[in-house]
């Protein structure tokens, strides 16, 4: 920065906004005695096409290298000068704006006063626009292709979107199959729809789709990178069943020696599945898995004289000696879609669930209900001696939502709406028997919602308000203790079955997920969106993406409208080719910083690394920032003990010398 | 002391080939005098000495060591460096590890429990200076004098250094090689020698540390021999922006000792070093012992003893305190 | 401390947050005192303690530091470190005698104009109480 500052200040007086309680005119005729400043002048309205004009044609006529704008917030105009001067020829980060709208005229009435304070504002602007830098922003090219994680239904739909649009994708599921929990429902509210219905085409789409590589069965491993080019690294688990020889027949399954020994996770653990398997019949891929916690031959090496699955593959599918893989590629964008947990209904020890077998809960009942369902739809449960229809049974809602014993303060907001879905299908079911919901408030906000859960009580299912307090047994019988708290009255209500409506909970696995990803959580523990109204499916971390239950509880058409939302979001990126990386960043002089690594623990962003350099023959570590990670905070420059990393535009040196102008003229 | 097991210790030390000297204390050229020592090889190790006289913090060579510019294609030196210390220098070492100004297989550490040393003013102050050769050891729970064959039992609080009388770790909490046995712990002060001052209403104590900055001669001593300040290029010393000016006077000794404690808060593991060659004799230990306490009282932590903790300066917790914000 | 003193006031702000305060409370025309100048900066976070000594030797007889409410700093965490920093600053400050009400750190979000008009309130307010801060001025030098 060898040439000299030629400083112009312009003073708005914003029509009368400014120029009621500032004497624009001694302001200008103050700055003209300031050092480095060439010209001053006042405006009626700076920001108008003649008021840039001025300033534009001062820039060419006088030779201005900065420029002052007294005016309105920078907050509101900042972008339209960098503009003007941009065009006039100099580098827009040559600008500084001084607040004398917001902050000065509009909130004091003297003029006197008004006026001294905008000298002030104005001296401090020159003293900082002196030592300002010019900057420029960059760009750098984006890999046109995005990975999503998670495969339910919001990662299908959302990789189903960024496909259609033209870019490669890599959806990244888990589970041996890909649908997720909507694959487990068996209706859908308030429409009625057959879940599977709607969902298995789109997952065989996804499957099928020439621009979607589906990595089912595998984990991400490794994420690094930022926006428009993350390495990926993914390891593909081991099936021990070759991928591309599988036809899906099941015969191994069949045949396996502990078939149908272990609890099915896709019923929910009240189906039974073997060690060899596919998670339920629509499973896409058709593949079968072992698994190998529970295989015979993987977890003693020995099964039988020779695993039985081996013998009757007619495609030779099988193979022990399979090993994990690891796929590596670069993406850039990436979409999180790893949905929810429900809630652990053990976590509430009065209803008894851990205790008594007709304790159930909502995704049980989900399972029970459904025709695929390990009883093939019908309401049967053992009472103890026998196996009978039940005739009394009861919802319970908000169970492990609202509840801060539990650590949950927020409503799941599809509890309502199931527990008044099921109790429909069981109307349906069992016509004679008598259903109860015990609610603390009913939450019918959707489209349709009210309106089914109307039909719902006219279909003589009794809503009762209160709070279960305990569950316990009474011969063959369970007792629901509460108290009707609308009538005041204390219960003890005999039945036959329980249906626990859970709640959803982040996914126990989501540490794992924000490690990878730099994510935060909200405090309900899911993950947090940049901006809760503006940004909902943006994080802080630019390029990812929330989609579906894991940002929040939230139902079937919400997941899909947010998984298409962050499917656009991420195309941006994708469909131009380039991102913009921010002039204003940190930057670190390597010559004076120690190493310290303290402003690498401080960065938000992991924007900064240590990097091993050279410096006159010893190795010596500094800091690095990667502009494209940094949003320049700056909150790493005072934990900088040798003050070397600072960010552009607000150094030290730019800042000290603001200090110094507006004590001197006190 | 264990002077034999020490020097023993030293002796294998550096006769290994990966060490590239021992650094530890010797007499000094006359009277209390003790003076650091980088012993090269078994033949150096006899100088080698540990007694209440030992106040210095060897640690601050570590990080003095220069990395002067090499000529091309000659290697640096990445021999080990081996070093002595007491409980309070052990936490440098640690504070050091943290904040990467050294390497853990770049150093070797040779512990020696400490039972406190002595203040050398007020030594001289009740006992005389001298230029005779004399030997100050630790005796029971005092110290004795040796001087020209006479024996001077010392009581241990009229001569211990006041870093010891508030010292919490008189034990090496980090080392490779324990020379002698761990002391018992004794019961510090809580007040970190600070209650007096804190009982002054605000003015008071700007009165107090005015006078106190007043005499600041800006020798920067303070800073040299803090093993914590080890910037190569200190703000202190820059140019642009300029923190502080050079001119000697109220203003810029107080914004030079604020600063300087502020860098240190919860990095200060109190070796009381600044305070010692102050030449104008500033209880500077006054406010690292009070930062020093305020962020273990308030936020829970104490720099110096975990090298895989986070730099408290460099980390928060949700709920750090902010009863102060409006 | 004649009637007529008035403090000078030298005013952190993160932008995205109090900055946006402040300028609410100038759309919205909500009146206070004139003694206080603002710094923009990004984020509370970056502000260096040291400021605050530095505000204080050039002229400024009281300073305030205003960030997002934790939890919504727009870049997640600046504000916490802030917190730490300069509650650190404050009590090693007031060690050395300078006067509590010197310093003033408040939370003041984009929808809170009314709350920065009372933390600016107050902040001169303590300043005015404290009076001026001749004793630690920096000596200028005429060239």
């Amino acid at each position: 920065m060898t040439e000299k500052p030629k400083i112009g200040v312009y003073v708005c007086h914003c029509g009368i906004n400014i120029s009621a309680t500032v004497d624009v005119e001694t302001v200008a005729d103050y700055a003209l005695k300031l050092p480095n400043v060439e010209v001053a002048r006042t405006y009626s309205y700076m920001c108008s096409d003649p008021g840039q004009s001025l300033i534009k044609n001062d820039i060419r006529e006088h030779g201005l290298n900065r420029v002052i704008v007294a005016s309105c917030s920078p907050r509101m105009h900042e972008p339209t000068f960098r503009k003007a001067i941009k065009e006039a020829g100099i580098n827009p980060y040559y600008l500084e704006m001084a607040n004398i709208r917001e902050q000065c005229s509009w909130v004091h009435h003297d003029i006197d006063e008004g006026t001294a304070k905008s000298k002030k504002l104005v001296a401090a602007s020159v003293a900082k626009v002196r030592l300002l830098e010019a900057l420029e922003s960059k760009e750098v090219d984006a890999e046109p292709s995005a990975l999503v994680i998670g495969a339910g239904i919001a990662g299908i739909q959302a990789a189903l979107d960024i496909a259609d649009a033209g870019f490669k994708v890599y959806l990244v599921e888990k589970t041996p199959s890909v649908g997720g929990r909507m694959a487990q429902l068996d209706k859908t509210f308030p429409t009625l729809d057959c879940s599977a219905c709607i969902l298995t085409p789109k997952m065989v789409d996804c499957a099928s789709h020439p621009n979607i590589e589906l990595l089912s069965y595998s984990e991400v491993e490794e994420i690094g990178g930022y926006i428009g080019n993350f390495d990926i690294k993914v390891r593909k688990k081991a099936r021990y069943v070759d991928f591309d020889k599988c036809t899906g027949c099941g015969d191994c399954a069949a045949e396996c020696r502990v078939k149908d020994r272990f609890p099915s996770e896709f019923d929910m653990g009240m189906g039974k599945r073997s060690a060899v398997y596919l998670p339920f019949p629509q499973a896409v891929p058709a593949k079968y898995t072992i698994d190998p916690e529970s295989c015979l031959y993987l977890t003693k090496g020995k099964c039988g004289k020779g695993p039985k699955c081996a013998e009757v593959c007619q495609a030779g599918a099988i193979n022990f000696d399979q090993v994990d893989e690891t796929v590596e590629f670069r993406v850039g964008a990436v979409i999180v879609a790893t949905g929810f947990d429900p809630f652990d209904a053990s976590r509430k020890p009065e209803y008894g669930y851990s205790d008594y077998p007709n304790v159930i809960t909502g995704m049980e009942m989900e399972r029970l209900v459904s025709a695929s369902g390990p009883t093939g739809g019908k309401i049967k449960i053992f009472n103890g001696k026998e196996e009978i229809e039940p005739k009394e049974v009861a919802f319970i809602k908000c169970v492990g939502s609202r509840d801060e014993s539990v650590g949950n303060e927020y409503c799941s907001r599809v509890c309502c709406m199931y527990v008044a879905k099921q109790a429909h299908l069981l109307r349906d079911k069992l016509p004679d028997a008598n259903i109860r919901v015990y609610y603390m408030d009913v939450r019918a906000f959707g489209k349709g919602f009210e309106e089914f859960y109307d039909r719902v009580r006219r279909e003589n299912v009794r809503y009762i308000r209160g709070n279960p307090s305990e569950i316990f047994k009474r011969g063959d019988k369970l007792v629901v203790k509460v108290e009707d708290t609308l009538t005041a009255t204390p219960l003890e209500d005999e039945v036959d079955l329980v249906v626990l409506g859970v709640g959803l909970e982040p996914r126990a696995d989501m540490r794992q997920t924000m490690e990878l990803l730099r994510l935060s959580q909200s405090p309900d523990r899911f993950f947090l969106e940049a901006h809760p109204k503006l940004r909902p499916v943006d994080t802080a971390t630019d390029g990812v993406f929330l989609a579906g239950c894991c940002q929040g509880p939230k139902d079937i058409p919400d997941t899909v409208a947010q998984a298409k939302g962050a499917a656009s979001s991420a195309m941006i990126p994708l469909a131009r080719g380039k991102v913009v990386i921010s002039a204003q960043v940190a930057t670190v002089d390597e010559s004076t910083c120690r190493g310290c690594g303290f402003c690498v623990n401080i960065c938000p962003y992991t924007a900064i690394e240590l990097v091993t350099v050279n410096r006159f023959g010893h190795e010596v570590e500094v800091a690095r920032v990667n502009e494209a990670l940094c949003k320049g905070c700056g909150s790493c420059s005072p934990g900088c003990l040798s003050d070397s990393i600072q960010p552009k535009s607000f150094r030290d040196r730019q800042i000290l010398p603001q200090i110094a102008a507006l004590g001197v003229f006190k | 002391m264990d002077l034999e097991q020490l020097r023993k210790t030293a002796a294998e030390v550096v006769a290994r080939d990966d060490v590239k000297y021992l650094i530890g204390w010797k007499k000094g050229s006359y009277g209390y005098r003790v003076a650091p020592v980088f012993v090269e090889d078994a033949a150096g190790v006899a100088e080698l000495i540990f007694s209440p006289l030992c106040t210095a913090n060897l640690t601050t060579y570590l990080t003095l060591v220069e990395k002067t510019p090499l000529p091309r294609g000659q290697e640096a030196d990445k021999r080990k460096v081996a070093l002595m210390v007491k409980g309070c220098d052990s936490r440098a070492v640690v504070q050091l590890l943290v904040e990467k100004g050294i390497h853990r297989e770049e150093v070797i550490v040779i512990g020696c429990p400490c039972p406190g040393v002595v203040d050398q003013s007020l030594l001289v102050e009740k006992y005389g200076d001298t230029e005779e050769p004399v030997e100050v050891k630790w005796n029971g729970d005092g110290f004795m004098l040796v001087r020209g064959g006479e024996e001077i039992k010392i009581p241990r609080d009229e001569v211990l250094a006041e870093k010891c009388r508030l010292c919490r770790y008189p034990n090496p909490v980090i080392s490779d090689h324990l020379i002698g046995a761990e002391v018992e712990k004794w019961s510090p002060a809580e007040d970190s020698g600070v209650s007096e001052l804190d009982a002054k209403d605000v003015d008071g104590r700007w009165e107090y540390w005015e006078e106190q900055f007043n005499k600041c001669i800006r020798c920067y001593s303070c800073r040299n021999v803090c093993p914590l300040c080890y910037c190569q290029d200190c703000i202190l010393d820059r140019l642009n922006p300029t923190w502080i000016n050079r001119a000697v006077n109220f203003s810029e000794n107080t914004a030079f000792n604020i600063s300087r404690a502020f860098h240190l808060a919860g990095r200060c593991i109190e070796c009381g070093e600044c305070e010692r060659v102050c030449p104008a004799n500033i209880p500077l230990g006054k406010i690292n012992r009070k930062m020093a306490r305020e962020v273990r009282e308030k936020y829970g932590f104490e720099p110096g003893l975990d090298p895989e903790a986070e730099p408290f300066q460099a980390s928060f917790k949700p709920d750090d305190p902010e009863d102060f914000i409006l | 401390m004649s009637d007529n003193y008035e403090p000078n006031i030298v005013a952190f702000l993160c932008n995205w947050c109090s900055y946006a305060g402040a300028d609410l409370a100038g759309t919205s025309r909500v009146q206070y005192p004139a003694n206080i100048q603002v710094i923009r900066v990004m984020c509370s976070g970056r502000v260096n303690p040291l400021y605050v000594m530095n505000a204080l030797q050039q002229g400024a007889d009281g300073v305030l530091v205003s960030g997002c409410h934790p939890g919504d700093c727009h870049y997640m965490e600046g504000n916490f470190y802030a917190r730490r920093r300069l509650g650190m600053l404050k009590d090693l400050m007031e060690f050395v005698g300078v006067d509590p009400k010197r310093f003033h750190m408040s939370w003041v979000s984009a929808s809170e104009g009314h709350k920065w008009k009372e933390v600016v309130e107050k902040t001169v307010e303590d300043a005015r109480e404290a009076g001026p801060f001749e004793g630690f001025r920096r000596r200028q030098i005429d060239w």
